[in-house]
């Protein structure tokens, strides 16, 4: 389908979902750790409820790249548009960008010294500044979505991995973000309770989240993904849609890649 | 097809582990009581043929120990001595403490900063100060100090904050007529403006109104603060009940403490052995003891049976006191508490206690005698070797707090920022919600360490002349030539103070920790 001027392509996603105007915009973006260059000149767009699956092998930028989303890293070439906000060292537009994209860890980072409840009404109520009434009715609906809301009362420490790591999944919506950015959510996790956190992702991105995910995940990404990104040594080597990306893929590398890990 | 087991009837004692394991266990006990048993009795017989019979009565001997500053300098018997050396050693270790607490962590958090000045200078602190002898150092407070310009008649006059070579005075607050009923009004204040501030939280829940419960309960304890200025005499009724407490406390047989206290060590071990099960209890049933466990349990009971008995025979012991006829100590303990709530009544009665709660002073510099200027009775003067001392502990111990402040911070993972950044909180909050909290349990116990090494090493305040505890010692010693019963009170006394200190840590430590599983 193409709209009357035949430049924006009206597609609807995987999930059904018709995508929107881009919310993610990278234009060469290039980063450094000291003389090793992670980011080679990356440069791709995502649009709002679009679902993009980043792959690659370890070391290819993959994480960095989408720690530079929320400026966990800065990179220092190239501009990344979040939302129509450039990210730039203004700390008002850094904290503005990050109150409205979520990060899930591999590691989960939940606060160890509050209960679950807590982890998810902090950023609320200090952030947003609702009070902690409201802040807490949306942490227990969140609770519910993700499966657990018997747990509200415990402390991350009490949980398994699986359910830690819905908890920051929850923790991360509470802030209601327009973006979700998954950075290898599943890889700290045993293999039974993998699935337990994709069925979360899932119903998240049937809900028409604009999200990007790091993964090792390949059924997801076959499933869920609306475009997969193949990742090498900080450049986008290939990229395409999961059917394509799976059956047919054009570069070397990647069949390489895809003939190791399936 | 059967298997043949190599079995004796019973297994000889020599091989059996668990009869090894006690018997080594009560050896050891025997061994090390024995060997203070005869280290003691040396030491006595030692004493004796030394011509100087061991024991405690310079306690309460009249004592013509001069005292340069505390409580009372001119004390008429060892025991009142002593306790104005506890009191001033009490003193720099309680300010030393919170002066440290407060400079470390910002001293702390100074080296982790990314302005490199900032990070600097906290770096060299840390450097140069924990890397000097502490008694260098307060040496060294004390000789900045004396090199400060002498008062003379010109200085004559009053004064916020004045240095001089004979120290430094301030003004301050003292609590004055009327201080201990006004006192109990604002405690009174502040457990109702807690009720204050439940309540107005409550407010806002429900109706979503916003509300201020902090600031409700500051106001709750200054209203309470000054009604209470002018009504503390309303609270005159409780002197003559608090007289009728005293009364009644010296009319108490004195073997009645004793008792108190032996039930108060049995009880205790009983408390210990019962919290001792429940730690144990599982949904599964108690799990089976081990031969330490029973050690242990037996240990506790016997230690509350032979304290609760020792409570006895010391009870009993008969002592001179300083009005010169004898008493048992249970009658002494008796005498402390009916003095205690005398003291409380004479607090609590308005005919006896004029002028308001608190008094404010300025410092003042007069002249005393023929042209010998000094501080004047009014404002807080902080004698030369006290604030050597008390310097030199401060910044000492905060050096060592402030590294251990880094490492606790530095210990808490970086994830959390990560994780606290992601969702937007800015960096004060992420400091303030996320990290600190983390970082103050790792910290705590290290912290409490430092705690006890300051309160012990207030006592190289002896270099610098500062009447604490140790230095009074030295002076009883000398007169009265007890060195050994002096060192015991003196180790008496450290001991007590730590152990109290690492309980006060301990259960801040074990309220803070982290629920895992």
């Amino acid at each position: 389908m193409t709209t009357g001027n035949g430049e924006q392509t009206e597609t609807a996603g995987q999930t059904g979902h018709v995508l929107g105007e881009p919310i993610i915009i990278a234009d060469d973006v290039k980063k450094w750790f000291g003389d090793f260059q992670a980011l080679k000149g990356i440069t791709t767009s995502v649009r709002e409820r679009e679902v993009v699956v980043i792959i690659g092998p370890s070391g290819s930028g993959k994480s960095t790249f989408i720690r530079c989303l929320n400026r966990l890293e800065a990179h220092q070439e190239g501009t990344i548009i979040i939302d129509g906000t450039e990210l730039t060292n203004d700390i008002k537009n850094v904290e503005r960008i990050r109150s409205e994209v979520g990060m899930v860890f591999q590691q989960f980072n939940l606060f160890p010294h509050l209960t679950v409840l807590d982890n998810i009404t902090l950023a609320p109520q200090w952030v947003r500044k609702l009070p902690k009434d409201e802040a807490r009715e949306i942490g227990v609906q969140l609770l519910e979505r993700v499966g657990i809301p018997e747990q509200a009362e415990k402390y991350p420490g009490q949980l398994s991995g699986g359910q830690q790591q819905r908890v920051a999944i929850a923790r991360s919506l509470a802030m209601k973000p327009k973006i979700m950015l998954f950075d290898e959510p599943t890889s700290a996790l045993d293999p039974e309770m993998i699935k337990e956190v994709l069925d979360v992702m899932k119903e998240l991105a049937l809900s028409g989240m604009t999200m990007i995910v790091v993964t090792h995940e390949m059924g997801f990404a076959r499933e869920v993904a609306d475009r997969v990104l193949f990742f090498d040594f900080g450049t986008i080597v290939e990229a395409g849609t999961p059917e394509h990306f799976f059956t047919n893929p054009q570069h070397d590398r990647t069949k390489l890649f895809l003939s190791q890990i399936l | 097809m059967t298997v043949e087991v190599t079995q004796h009837e019973q297994t000889p004692l020599w091989r059996n582990a668990t009869f090894l394991k006690w018997l080594a266990q009560i050896v050891a006990l025997l061994g090390v009581t024995a060997f203070f048993i005869i280290l003691a009795s040396q030491a006595v017989e030692n004493f004796n043929r030394s011509g100087i019979s061991f024991g405690f009565d310079w306690l309460s001997d009249p004592t013509g120990v001069d005292i340069r500053e505390g409580i009372d300098t001119k004390p008429n018997s060892g025991a009142r001595a002593l306790a104005v050396g506890v009191v001033n050693t009490l003193r720099v270790t309680v300010s030393g403490i919170f002066a440290a607490t407060i400079l470390g962590i910002v001293i702390g958090i100074g080296r982790l900063s990314n302005n490199w000045i900032v990070n600097k200078i906290s770096t060299i602190y840390i450097e140069t100060i924990r890397n000097i002898p502490l008694l260098v150092q307060m040496f060294f407070w004390s000789a900045i100090a004396i090199t400060l310009p002498d008062l003379t008649v010109d200085d004559v006059g009053d004064y916020w904050f004045k240095a001089s070579n004979r120290g430094f005075a301030l003004a301050w607050i003292f609590p004055s007529g009327g201080f201990w009923p006004w006192l109990t009004i604002v405690i009174a204040g502040i457990f109702v403006g807690r009720y204050v501030a439940r309540w107005q939280r409550r407010i806002q829940e429900d109706t979503g109104r916003r509300t201020y419960p902090a600031t409700a309960w500051f106001l709750t304890v200054v209203v309470f603060g000054v009604i209470g200025w002018f009504a503390w005499p309303l609270l005159g009724f409780l002197s003559p009940v608090l007289h009728g407490i005293a009364t009644f406390v010296d009319a108490i047989p004195a073997i009645v403490f004793v008792i108190l206290i032996a039930i108060a060590a049995i009880g205790s071990a009983v408390w210990w052995i019962r919290s001792f099960f429940e730690a144990r209890r599982t949904p599964a049933g108690f799990g089976k003891l081990t031969d330490d466990d029973w050690f242990r349990l037996i240990f506790a009971g016997v230690s509350g049976v032979v304290i609760a008995g020792l409570a006895f025979v010391i009870g009993g012991f008969t002592i001179d006191t300083i009005a010169g006829d004898t008493a048992t100590v249970a009658e002494l303990l008796r005498t402390v508490v009916s003095n205690f709530f005398d003291w409380l009544g004479r607090s609590f009665d308005p005919s006896l206690q004029v002028g308001a709660p608190l008094d404010p002073q300025k410092a003042e510099v007069v002249v005393r005698g023929a042209g010998f200027v000094n501080y004047g009775t009014s404002g807080q003067v902080v004698s030369v070797p006290f604030f050597a001392v008390w310097f030199g502990v401060t910044l000492y111990t905060a050096a060592f707090i402030a590294e251990i402040v880094r490492g606790g911070v530095l210990a808490v993972p970086k994830g959390q920022t990560e994780a606290s950044q992601a969702v937007g909180l800015t960096r004060s909050q992420l400091l303030r919600l996320v990290i600190l909290p983390q970082a103050f349990r790792i910290i705590m116990p290290p912290i409490g360490n430092q705690y006890l090494n300051l309160f012990k090493n207030t006592s190289l305040g002896i270099g610098v002349a500062y009447a604490d505890i140790v230095a009074v010692g030295i002076t009883i010693l000398n007169q009265t030539g007890q060195s050994l019963p002096v060192v015991m009170v003196w180790m008496a006394f450290f001991l007590t103070g730590s152990l109290l200190i690492s309980a006060i840590v301990n259960y801040y430590n074990r309220r803070m920790m982290l629920v895992e599983r």
